[in-house]
């Protein structure tokens, strides 16, 4: 059974619709995810986003062929809780992913659980050696959740950008095919 | 005006620089690319890629040929790519056989950081290479990168697994490696 068949404690994954422009713009223009939204090139990361703009989100990651950007729902309410990205447009065999989910819906593993799918999807499916993932430094929550979910700290690239006033480093973070089978194995992980 | 350094002058990239190029890219060890790109390149492909050129005031990304100032031979080239405007770009640089141990690529290296921090106002440039290139490393450190991120064995090259490395130069480590020069851009922090 593929991965995408997730369907566990009331998260399921699907593809994003035409009709989920209007909860995207609501939890895209979150302030609490300004910076730390995944959005494709091209589009602000720091700046209020227009219904437009995530028309042309949606259509980029539906273009997309050597990635996918799935749609993380509550499988009662139907709600959108956020979105889950594999990216193997550079090399097949070190993917990279990443997650982003709705403030409100935070701190309830929804997140843990989609990345558990994007990890299986790459470990399972496709020939991924390793999976990185980057964030930046001010982004305290993801670096916790980095490491929470079995991946190592690979450094720091330093003047990743500014906010708050201040330079920040661009962190990236890796994990190995084997880590994930053991952590598969020790946590039971889907 | 070209960009002079001691040995050599880096300039525009010209219609006669496509054989060497192509040459390059077909060497499994000067094709500077982190997976492995057949040996298949023929000069009339870079030639079409460079006739494609269009005219741009955007400086985001440039390649400059590398010349060796006493014998006026191309040696290769550097470059940078995905110039964050003000802030930052990532670099590379790649040098014919031949030229290797003449000082040409260090000196083309150091022509090209000069433009970057004192032209377009960087405050760090960085370079992605891998594990299995210890004289790119070794190259790069001589200019005062520093490894700021290993990515386990995320190249495969060469028959073998490498990790990426990532090395950073910050723009005041930069002007502190060069006395002679004066930092005139307000620092942020």
């Amino acid at each position: 059974m593929l991965p995408f068949s997730l369907k566990r404690d009331g998260i399921a994954l699907r593809a994003f619709e035409p009709t989920d422009v209007h909860a995207l713009f609501a939890y895209l223009n979150d302030p609490d995810l300004e910076g730390r939204r995944y959005l494709p090139d091209g589009f602000p990361d720091l700046a209020p986003l227009s219904a437009r703009h995530v028309e042309g989100i949606l259509e980029r990651w539906q273009k997309e062929s050597e990635s996918w950007t799935l749609a993380a729902v509550d499988t009662s309410s139907g709600a959108l809780l956020g979105h889950v990205r594999a990216d193997w447009e550079w090399d097949l065999h070190c993917p990279s992913a990443c997650v982003v989910i709705a403030p409100p819906q935070q701190r309830r593993g929804i997140g843990s659980a989609v990345l558990a799918v994007a990890l299986a999807f790459l470990f399972e499916e496709t020939p991924a050696h390793v999976v990185s993932g980057w964030m930046s430094s001010w982004n305290e929550p993801a670096i916790a959740f980095a490491q929470r979910n079995g991946f190592s700290e690979a450094g720091r690239r330093p003047r990743g950008g500014v906010h708050a006033g201040a330079f920040y480093s661009e962190v990236a973070f890796d994990l190995l095919r084997a880590e994930w089978l053991m952590r598969k194995e020790t946590h039971h992980v889907a | 005006m070209s960009l002079e350094g001691k040995l050599v002058v880096l300039r525009e990239e010209r219609r006669e620089d496509q054989r060497l190029f192509a040459d390059l890219r077909n060497d499994l060890v000067t094709q500077a690319w982190a997976k492995t790109l057949p040996p298949d390149y023929t000069e009339e492909m870079h030639v079409k890629r460079f006739e494609g050129l269009e005219f741009t005031y955007e400086r985001t990304s440039s390649r400059l040929v590398i010349v060796e100032k006493t014998s006026g031979q191309a040696a290769g080239f550097v470059s940078y790519t995905g110039e964050q405007h003000r802030m930052s770009a990532s670099i590379g640089i790649v040098v014919a056989k031949d030229f290797w141990g003449t000082g040409a690529a260090l000196d083309a290296q150091e022509t090209l950081l000069r433009f970057l921090f004192e032209e377009l106002g960087l405050r760090e440039v960085h370079l992605w290479t891998h594990s299995g290139l210890p004289k790119a490393i070794d190259l790069a450190g001589r200019s005062g990168f520093a490894v700021c991120i290993r990515l386990r064995e995320s190249v495969y090259k060469f028959g073998g697994l490498f990790d990426a490395v990532i090395m950073s130069l910050l723009r005041e480590d930069y002007f502190a490696r060069h006395p002679d020069m004066t930092d005139r851009l307000p620092r942020i922090d």
